[in-house]
């Protein structure tokens, strides 16, 4: 095809916007609504994700030194327990420090009884470990528990199976969720360009006869599509921006939990503001395009 | 060229619309194809742009045996063509220009080609004063004239006008003929469909009829107009 032919052909295209305006309107709506939905659903489901992560991370492992241990030794267990690829971090905490904490615990009375008690410190020196995947949790436990000088590894296990549980059931519902809508917006938007394109039968049957290809017939109703989901997109991204940003803001405002969990935040827009936009702009593109492609198949067909 | 061969047409309702008809039309023809409704000559037609099969026999268009030919392949055949529709057919959000315009942009011509080719064979028709019209803001003649133009503009071998002057006024009607004529002696070859008897007898030629699928008369006879 000829630069001038496409030139012709993209031309097209966009006056057919503005001609087919109420057409164009209508496919605007229903993309708006689709990828506002489909959109808000992955952001939801990334921040779900994120706090799920947060409380994985609470999870610690405690490795109890054996006592009796050397400094040498301790020092060299650190490194051990840092050899082994699940560990994401360790902190040492001292049989001192955690004597100290414990008689900070105490109410008046028992600080007074116990502190003479502190040359008999009973308390282990022990290493706190974090996990990067917390569903190799049993196997990393094992390993470090195998390793010279520890007495013991203290971890919940079954509480890491509840997490990973939750997680990979919240995975699964929100991809479903997310496919399906992703479905649902398919089948509207074909629906509503195919309606268009019904509108417009009788000039593409002219096509047709003048002998214009499939291709030269579908290119300007394609451009049409992706430039009417294009531009949902924006606005979908804009409407996005301001109902994140008032949501993220509520939730951060009224929910304190979250920073117990151990999230700090959710994401905030701005650290996701390039790859939501991107998504848009594809999916808006795509899916203009795949559903008029759709719709204009039944039509074309010399 | 249009050769039929042996062709019958039987659609899926079983109604058989064309039997063992042979015909051949010659480059340079000009043939009316006149028949009562039913009587077969749309499928004539849908043969010869292949929309339809034949269900037997051989049909071949300027070269192409539509029997072998793949569906991908058909716009290339169509722009062989020219039609001309009882309804004109034009692109309603399109100018005059446009209209015309459109053919050769469809076969990718070159645009310094479409810039002079269109306003001449607008001019041929008569509409140099319309080209920048919409087809709502002309009479039914007129937007016979611009199909005309669009048939005309890719200097197609064979020209199809099916019913062209069933839509409009009776004194148009003949203008149109005398236009399709005056392709004709240009060297395209024209099939005109028509069930309007006293078009055919003021112009005469070849004459066609088709009766309930089989060609009943195929001769060629003296116009009215030869006579005055």
């Amino acid at each position: 095809m000829k630069l001038s032919s496409i030139n012709y052909l993209v031309g097209k295209g966009i006056s057919s916007v503005w001609k087919n305006k109420m057409m164009s309107f209508a496919s605007f709506c229903i993309m708006l609504v689709s990828l506002l939905m489909v959109g808000i659903s992955v952001l939801a489901s990334i921040n779900i994700n994120k706090i799920i992560s947060g409380i994985e991370g609470k999870n610690e492992v405690i490795v109890i030194v054996k006592d009796g241990t050397s400094d040498e030794a301790i020092t060299a267990l650190e490194s051990s327990i840092k050899e082994i690829k699940n560990v994401d971090t360790v902190s040492f905490y001292s049989r001192e420090e955690a004597w100290k904490s414990m008689i900070d615990d105490m109410s008046k009375e028992e600080k007074e009884l116990f502190q003479y008690a502190e040359g008999d410190n009973p308390l282990p020196d022990t290493y706190k470990v974090s996990v990067k995947d917390i569903e190799k949790m049993a196997d990393t436990t094992n390993r470090m528990s195998t390793l010279e000088g520890v007495e013991s590894v203290k971890a919940s296990n079954e509480f890491a199976d509840v997490l990973i549980s939750i997680r990979n059931i919240f995975s699964v519902i929100a991809l479903a969720v997310i496919v399906a809508l992703i479905i649902v917006c398919l089948v509207i938007i074909s629906n509503t360009t195919r309606t268009s394109v019904f509108a417009r039968r009788k000039e593409i049957n002219i096509m047709k006869y003048v002998g214009a290809t499939n291709k030269f017939i579908k290119i300007p109703f394609q451009i049409e599509g992706t430039i009417v989901g294009l531009i949902a997109a924006v606005a979908a991204f804009v409407l996005t921006m301001f109902v994140y940003r008032g949501a993220a803001n509520l939730i951060q405002d009224n929910y304190q939990i979250l920073t117990i969990l151990g999230v700090d935040s959710l994401y905030s827009f701005r650290d996701i503001i390039i790859p939501v936009g991107i998504a848009y702009l594809v999916a808006g593109a795509v899916i203009g395009a795949i559903g008029t492609t759709i719709s204009t198949s039944k039509y074309v067909k010399v | 060229m249009v050769e039929f061969n042996d062709v019958s047409v039987t659609y899926s309702s079983g109604v058989d619309a064309l039997n063992h008809v042979t015909l051949k039309i010659n480059d340079g023809d000009f043939a009316f194809v006149v028949g009562s409704s039913g009587a077969g000559k749309s499928t004539l037609i849908k043969l010869i742009l292949k929309e339809i099969d034949a269900t037997e026999g051989t049909v071949t268009v300027n070269g192409f045996n539509l029997k072998k030919l793949k569906r991908r392949k058909i716009p290339n055949l169509r722009r062989t063509l020219g039609i001309v529709f009882q309804d004109f057919r034009l692109i309603p959000t399109m100018t005059v220009y446009e209209n015309v315009a459109f053919v050769l942009r469809v076969i990718d011509a070159p645009k310094k080609y479409i810039r002079s080719r269109v306003p001449y064979v607008i001019s041929l028709v008569g509409l140099a004063h319309k080209a920048k019209a919409y087809p709502e803001e002309l009479s039914g003649g007129e937007q016979q004239r611009v199909a005309l133009a669009r048939a005309l503009v890719n200097d197609p071998q064979l020209i199809i006008a099916d019913e062209p002057t069933g839509n409009i006024d009776p004194a148009l009607s003949y203008e149109i003929v005398e236009l399709l004529k005056g392709i004709n002696e240009c060297g395209t070859t024209i099939l005109m469909v028509t069930h309007e008897h006293d078009i055919v007898r003021h112009f005469g030629g070849r004459i066609i009829n088709i009766n309930a699928g089989s060609i009943a008369f195929d001769e060629t006879i003296g116009g009215a107009n030869e006579a005055e």
